[in-house]
């Protein structure tokens, strides 16, 4: 009998107060559609990063006038690197077979002679993938005698790199705002509830009821808000996801990846609806105890 | 059964509303609290329900002092203890049927005890009738008359009546008076708190005068109670 009233309790609260209820509902759809298309772009550039740093070569050139045993002695110099994943070898026939693979030209044949050096390729442990160690690492290997140039994509690596702190700090400030702007209109939402029901509090209070019965009804509010803001917002976001699949060939989403979106959008509209309703309904409904 | 020992309240706006009280109430009484508005009476009533709780001294009901209550005990209490008010304290947009079925509900009953004791309630009251009107659209009278049947939904062991007809004419008035004493005599106590001389004088019952806080001697006032009320009621 007391989960029915709970329940009629409920849904009186929201048709009661249909208006800033809508007002809320909408405001978490479309805060929730901002917030997780803000971290897919976020999850997307951090992942384009990750890979690009975990495939990314170092290439070491030497000296073009250097002796195969100093080539070796400054290989067992690189492998004293802990940091270091893997070296190649590359030599001056390999390299000028590269050159042939990708240009369509043997180099003797252009110069009379192959001027390519000896190189060797260099895979870091992907913790030491980032800009601040791999420029220290070309530092410090330019400095070895017979090393003519260490090169690697650095402008490309610092550009990634900013732009995903940027769009992290941009998210960040955006999800403090959107969380700001739910929390204020669910709290605001609730208020009113609570305010439109103050004498029946009272009086429940009064005859004995616990604050569980007083407080869930509100606490559910929010819960529901929460719930249909969510579905609104999955239903959107698997929209603009079937348009970009639609609109791009090359990108595709999965059926898991769509999933996912259902179960996290409305969990996390769910959520965010109920802590608000509960520590709102919290401080107002003591209010109304202590004005009694 | 209630017991007031030394207790003083003070209000932030009015120190002193009831001043070193010292009172017994038996069970299975019906008490009349009398004295003009602002006296105290109300303090005391809320004290048994403990709306509020004693500045000074130690209030107990029943099993439960005022001196380690929890908020849950207090809950407790409340659902042993029937309160009817002078402003009926009905959920107007609730029906008759919803308004006296809330305590059982809050102490969670089933749906099907709930029904049939309400359906008792309201036969008792005579307004089965209106069982599904809301209270908003009853008359004074009929409001208060619910109001008493919620208070006799969880068969308290005391009914506390807080001016239940100040807003009631001379026959709501008497019909609401001949119900508390109709549950008096099933053995509920009954404490009133009134200022109606008229309709009380010619009961049986003990009466507790107070005035400025303070429970008057018996002698002062039982000696001249209609001369004292009547100055008291000029007074208002």
């Amino acid at each position: 009998m007391k989960l029915l009233f709970v329940i009629r309790q409920t849904l009186n609260n929201l048709w009661r107060e249909r208006t800033p209820v809508v007002a809320t509902i909408l405001t978490i759809s479309i805060a929730l559609t901002i917030m997780i298309a803000l971290f897919e772009v976020s999850w997307v550039l951090y992942n384009e990063l990750h890979d690009l740093k975990s495939n990314m070569v170092i290439e070491v050139y030497l000296d073009s006038q250097i002796s195969g045993t100093r080539a070796r002695d400054i290989q067992e110099e690189l492998n004293n690197y802990n940091t270091i994943d893997r070296i190649r070898y590359v030599s001056k026939e390999t390299a000028a077979e590269i050159f042939l693979q990708e240009f369509g030209e043997n180099i003797n044949d252009i110069l009379d002679e192959n001027p390519l050096p000896i190189s060797f390729e260099i895979r870091l442990l992907p913790a030491f993938n980032h800009s601040d160690y791999l420029s220290l690492f070309k530092k410090q290997v330019e400095n070895i005698p017979g090393v003519d140039e260490v090169h690697y994509r650095h402008v490309l690596i610092e550009k990634l790199e900013t732009l995903t702190e940027a769009v992290a700090v941009a998210g960040i400030f955006v999800l403090i705002i959107l969380l700001f702007a739910m929390n204020l209109l669910v709290r605001n939402t609730i208020k009113l509830s609570v305010y439109a029901k103050r004498r029946q509090i009272a009086i429940m209070n009064i005859l004995g009821a616990g604050n569980l019965l007083i407080r869930l009804p509100f606490i559910l509010e929010g819960a529901i808000e929460g719930l249909i803001g969510g579905i609104f917002s999955a239903t959107g976001l698997i929209i603009i996801h079937k348009f970009i699949e639609s609109s791009f060939a090359l990108v595709s989403f999965s059926s898991t990846m769509y999933k996912m979106l259902w179960v996290y959008t409305i969990t996390l509209g769910i959520l965010i609806g109920l802590l608000t309703s509960a520590e709102a309904v919290g401080r107002f409904v003591n209010k109304i105890f202590s004005k009694k | 059964m209630i017991q007031f020992s030394n207790i003083t309240v003070n209000y932030s706006y009015v120190p002193g509303a009831v001043k070193d009280i010292n009172l017994k109430l038996r069970k299975g009484d019906f008490t009349l609290l009398l004295g003009p508005t602002g006296s105290g009476k109300s303090t005391l009533l809320r004290l048994i329900y403990m709306d509020i709780l004693p500045s000074e001294g130690i209030v107990t009901i029943d099993k439960w002092s005022s001196y380690r209550i929890t908020p849950r005990q207090i809950n407790l209490l409340r659902r042993n203890v029937g309160v009817v008010f002078q402003d009926f304290k009905l959920i107007e947009n609730m029906s008759v049927y919803e308004n006296v079925a809330m305590p059982l509900i809050i102490e969670g009953y089933r749906r099907r005890y709930i029904k049939r004791l309400v359906h008792i309630l309201l036969d008792e009251i005579n307004m089965l009738q209106s069982a599904n009107q809301r209270a908003s659209t009853l008359s004074l009278g009929e409001k208060q008359r619910v109001a008493i049947a919620r208070a006799m939904a969880k068969n308290p062991f005391v009914i506390i009546a807080d001016e239940p007809t100040g807003n009631l004419d001379r026959e709501a008035s008497q019909n609401v008076l001949s119900l508390l004493e109709r549950i008096h005599q099933n053995g509920t106590s009954v404490i009133m708190a009134t200022h109606d001389y008229e309709l009380i004088k010619d009961t049986p019952y003990r009466r507790i005068y107070i005035e400025n806080g303070q429970v008057l001697p018996p002698a002062r006032t039982i000696a001249t109670p209609k001369t004292r009320i009547n100055l008291l009621t000029q007074t208002e």
